[in-house]
């Protein structure tokens, strides 16, 4: 092998490429870039200014920064609801001096300078609300006029009144402790923030209007149609931000013990950028109170340490206008390209280099050599059916396969030309095996293993497994369980062939060839489920063997088969029965002469088999080249194996060309032919078997001649 | 270099796509040629031309002659390499080129008359096509200057461009290089006023070559061009005998897999362009090549295409007659127009084919 296969061997083995197509699929992926932004800032300043986390310092900041969460907290809101709030700034003056003058001018309560404070806010809001819930006015322009007049009717007021406060001898020690004061060490406007944060964040994610407000943001119209009072929505939440500047207000003119006329401005702009630096998207529906928080602690850190490096409050601005800017391209852009950048990054192919195998051309002489047998099969069902993975006959010799469209379809013997739904599951119904009962067990892909009783009653009895600790996907769900068969004592041995995938993605797996299949046991006794046996290279078919105390499974992406011990002296080992196979393995039956049958799926093209030795050419084909354009197996031509317990191999039945059955998924053996079943195949085909046992049948074979 | 491997740092970021040109306009895909009459089937056709009332074509090591009323073709001569060109002598005779760089010049009767022997690999090694100027002028455009005509694939797959166009006059048997650096020229016509026009198939293109100056006529086809040759009335019949493909492409730039590939694989089974394909399941296959209900979709990616092109006087495509990724009669060599009839070589399809009339106008 070269040094740089060596290489490239040890790097993809060890690199864990694929978590960041994991962690991008997470919903959490979104507050990565602010948090990482976050620390950035705080290392950064903190490690430019001397002093920065001195307990002063850090008092002052969290003082202000209880006001100023506040404010985003309520802009937070309004931005998911959809809209956006230049008017806080305003509000949050407005606020101020109606708590002051309660307090000074009119020397009334301190609790009556809060609703005060907060009424004024509320009004406010609420002026924003109707014209822009039920006027419908743009939310942009509507803010801005309001800010202007508010800021008008402020500035008014403040030089009327700002003697009359200032010289006022009104003097409150409860009024002292919410601006001076602290709880458990925490300034109390901080402390207030906390409590503002845990409620905005409860009414967010766990009450009914909050979820409105994320889903009118998310969007409008479907909110509408969901039956959401959009308008009412929408005025709610101008209102709850009024409220929240009123609260921030009234902290303000505690702290200040006044107002000037400097009082809350530039506000907006600051808790514009902290909530988008945060990640609240722009466009509404997308964020939460935690981003909003981490954008306020950003803002401030960064304003506070430009103006403690020297620099004046033009370049702070400068420096804040710049951020917004940033983040609302990042915004915008990651938005529009996550999924895209999703689709891009998840395929994290790996290195798998596949041994030589021997020859499976018609002239090869070799025992895998493939034969045009399978041409000369009667069809059944042809146009009629789409996707019988698997097909399985029942003791009237009625055949049961499963659609693409959800449906597990018979056909009725004698003829096989009449047919019925005979149980409709969802899901793509891929695997299937009679119990002891005659109640079928279907492997549905992308949901789970169920049962469908003679009386056509469908029940599930498997939808996850025990979840592994180190794993970024939810790997306890089943994505796509594949076969299944039942041991003696009725326990069902199933594949879940990847992690990675959805049922209909399978292909894909094969481009990453990453071992991340698994055999499952689910136990009727317990109805639980677990892990028997993972990192599988695409685990695919199972078989019992007639020992009953095994089971042969295939590794498609390994050409692999392996058998493996569940009971008896063996119990719990592994043993490879079949390696290096020219074909890709996919369901495993039993046949009449005590041997096995194995479909193959597809075949092993010289072509792919380099380039699953070079991930980086499989990576860069994924995102370089539409996914129609992508190498695949050769999946156009499968066949059919017979082996024994030894590995041998005895038989095997192919299509060259591909005419009648391209790919082979799936074989039964039943009273003398063979049922041949293709996942991607419009028929089934039935092939009569020289020689073969005219009265053996699977059934049988499992469950004694009583069934 | 500097600039490439500044796109690959970009590439990382945004992913850069690969295109090809799109198969529209006058090349809109249709069924033309699989709805054919085919006149024979015989392994590997090539090299239509008419000589002296007789329409020859070649298979093999074998010159064939196609029966007038239907009739099975006939063999008439045999030869000791594969023929690799053919060309009609304005006096009767016929200039034939064998795939191991020899140039046979026959008479009426196919008598041999003179052989001009390969001679030097900076000279006749892998004559593609030729072309009678007029009865003592032979040009000749080799494909490439170290793989002989039937390894072309070899030649695209390492980036081949060291194709030539040869002027030779037979009476004194002297040779000029009128242009060398070509990309696997492979086709030749006579062009307006001397000019001789060149298909260039790894280029995807036709130019012109008049008094040493070149200049491209047609490029950013679909497939890789062929032989040309003239139609009745006038322009001329492009045979493009394979198919642009996304993941060849892509595959052209990854010189390691490539590499290995060239290395390990035999040539049947690359990712190349190819004159047939699906048949062999060691073949690759891409993703929307799959058959799926029993279906393989005309418009899926694929190694071979069955694709002849109908151009004006002026080199551009006014009709074109297709034989899609479902289809049989694949890897089109060479045409003939015998006074509007119109007759091709299927290669891949291994038949000849007559062009009907509900085709001829799509």
């Amino acid at each position: 092998m070269a040094l740089s296969e060596s290489l490239a061997r040890l790097r993809y083995k060890y690199i864990p490429d694929h978590l960041i197509g994991e962690i991008l699929s997470k919903r959490w992926a979104d507050n990565l870039v602010p948090l990482l932004f976050l620390l950035l800032t705080v290392a950064g300043l903190g490690s430019f200014i001397p002093n920065f986390f001195t307990i002063q310092s850090l008092s002052d900041a969290s003082r202000q920064l209880g006001e100023f969460s506040i404010v985003v907290i309520g802009l937070t809101i309004v931005m998911l609801g959809g809209g956006i709030d230049l008017s806080v700034g305003a509000i949050f003056g407005l606020t101020a001096f109606a708590a002051v003058s309660v307090v000074y001018i009119f020397a009334m309560p301190i609790w009556l300078a809060f609703l005060a404070a907060v009424g004024v806010g509320a009004l406010a809001g609420a002026f924003n609300g109707f014209l822009i819930g039920y006027l419908r006015l743009r939310a942009f322009l509507t803010t801005l006029v309001t800010f202007i007049i508010l800021r008008a009717i402020f500035d008014i007021l403040v030089v009327d009144h700002a003697a009359e406060i200032q010289l006022s001898d009104v003097s409150s020690p409860t009024w002292d402790f919410i601006g001076d004061g602290t709880i458990l060490n925490l300034p109390v406007s901080f402390v207030a923030a906390i409590v503002v944060a845990i409620i905005a964040h409860i009414f967010l994610t766990r009450l009914r209007p909050g979820w409105h407000i994320l889903a009118v943001g998310g969007s409008r119209r479907s909110a509408y149609n969901a039956g959401i009072a959009v308008r009412r929505t929408i005025f709610m939440s101008y209102v709850i931000s009024g409220v929240c500047c009123g609260i921030a207000g009234f902290l303000i003119a505690a702290r200040l013990s006044g107002v000037g006329p400097g009082t809350g401005a530039g506000l907006e702009i600051m808790a514009l950028t902290a909530a988008v630096v945060g990640g609240n998207s722009l466009g509404g529906g997308r964020g939460s109170i935690a981003k909003g928080l981490m954008g306020a602690v950003v803002v401030l850190v960064l304003t506070n340490g430009l103006i403690r490096l020297g620099f004046n409050s033009g370049a702070n601005q400068m420096v804040l206008g710049v951020v917004l800017a940033l983040a609302v391209i990042l915004d915008v852009r990651w938005l529009k390209n996550r999924h895209k950048m999703l689709a891009k990054v998840y395929v994290a192919p790996i290195y798998a280099k596949m041994d030589a195998s021997r020859s499976a051309a018609p002239d090869s002489g070799s025992p895998y050599a493939l034969n045009d047998r399978l041409a000369n099969t009667e069809f059944i069902g042809l146009g009629e059916l789409e996707g019988p993975e698997d097909v399985i006959l029942d003791n009237d010799d009625h055949l049961y396969c499963g659609t693409r469209h959800g449906d597990v379809v018979r056909y009725f013997a004698p003829d096989y030309k009449r047919h019925e739904v005979f149980a409709h599951t969802g899901g793509f119904p891929l695997g299937l095996a009679f119990d002891r009962d005659g109640a079928l067990k279907v492997c549905v892909g992308a949901m789970g293993l169920y049962s469908i009783t003679p009386d056509k009653e469908v029940s599930r009895l498997s939808a996850e497994t025990n979840r592994s600790r180190l794993s970024v996907i939810d790997d306890a769900r089943l994505r796509d369980p594949n076969d299944c068969d039942i041991a003696p004592d009725g326990r069902i041995f199933f594949t879940d062939s990847t992690t990675r995938y959805d049922a209909h993605d399978w292909a894909l797996d094969s481009i990453e060839a990453r071992p991340t299949g698994r055999i499952l046991c689910y136990d009727p006794r317990t109805g639980k489920t677990r892990t028997v046996l993972d990192r599988l290279t695409y685990a695919n078919g199972v078989c019992m063997a007639h020992d009953g105390q095994s089971f042969f499974f295939a590794e498609s992406w390994a050409c692999r088969v392996s058998r493996y011990w569940f009971d008896g002296p063996k119990a719990g080992t592994v043993e490879i029965v079949i390696k290096d196979m020219p074909g890709y393995p996919d369901n495993i039956n039993r046949a009449s002469d005590g041997r096995y049958w194995m479909a193959w799926l597809g075949m092993r093209t010289p072509s792919f088999d380099i380039a699953l030795r070079k991930p980086g050419m499989r990576r860069r084909m994924t995102r370089r080249l539409p996914q129609d354009d992508w190498l695949f197996p050769n999946i156009n031509q499968g066949g059919v194996v017979k082996f024994d317990e030894n590995g041998e191999i005895s038989d095997v039945l192919g299509n060259l060309g591909g005419l009648s059955h391209p790919m082979v998924t799936s074989m039964r053996e039943h009273k003398g032919y063979l049922y041949v079943g293709g996942i991607l195949n419009n028929r089934i085909g039935r092939y009569k078997l020289d020689g073969a046992d005219p009265a053996w049948t699977s059934n049988r074979s499992y469950w004694g001649a009583k069934s | 270099m500097n600039a490439f491997s500044f796109s690959r740092v970009l590439d990382f970021f945004r992913g850069k796509a690969i295109t090809i040109p799109p198969m529209d306009g006058a090349l809109r895909p249709n069924s033309a040629l699989d709805d054919a009459i085919a006149l024979a089937h015989i392994p590997a056709p090539d090299n239509l031309v008419s000589s002296d009332q007789r329409t020859l074509f070649s298979s093999g090591k074998s010159l064939y002659e196609l029966g007038t009323q239907g009739g099975e073709p006939a063999a008439i001569a045999h030869f000791d390499s594969e023929i690799a060109a053919l060309a009609a002598c304005p006096d009767g005779g016929l200039g034939l080129a064998l795939d191991d760089g020899r140039i046979l010049l026959l008479d009426g009767s196919l008598k041999v008359l003179s052989t001009i022997p390969a001679i030097g690999p900076e000279k006749l090694f892998c004559p593609t096509a030729l072309l009678f100027a007029d009865k003592d002028t032979l040009l000749v455009v080799q494909g490439s200057s170290h793989v002989r005509p039937s390894q072309w694939a070899r030649d695209l797959l390492e980036l081949g461009c060291s194709g030539s166009l040869w002027r030779i006059d037979l009476r004194t048997g002297n040779h000029e290089a009128l242009l060398k650096g070509l990309a696997w020229p492979n086709g030749i016509a006579a062009g307006a006023n001397g000019a001789v026009v060149v298909s260039e198939s790894w280029k995807h293109r036709l130019v012109e070559i008049a008094n040493r100056r070149t200049c491209t006529l047609l490029d950013k086809l679909p497939g890789y061009p062929g032989r040309l040759s003239p139609a009745s009335g006038s322009g001329f019949w492009l045979a493009l005998f394979a198919p642009r493909n996304r993941l060849l492409e892509f595959v052209l730039g990854e010189n390691d897999y490539r590499r290995i590939m060239i290395a390990e694989v035999d040539p049947r089974f690359w990712i190349a362009p190819a004159l047939s394909s699906g048949i062999d399941f060691r073949e690759p296959l891409q993703c929307g090549g799959v058959k799926t209900m029993g279906v393989h979709k005309p418009w899926s990616p694929t190694r071979s295409y069955g694709l002849l092109v109908r151009l004006d006087a002026d080199f551009q495509p006014v009709a074109s007659y297709h034989s899609r990724a479902n289809g049989t009669r694949h890897g089109i060599t060479s045409a003939l127009d015998l006074d509007g009839r119109v007759l091709a070589a299927s290669r891949g399809g291994n038949s000849i084919i007559e062009l009907t009339a509900g085709a001829k106008k799509p």
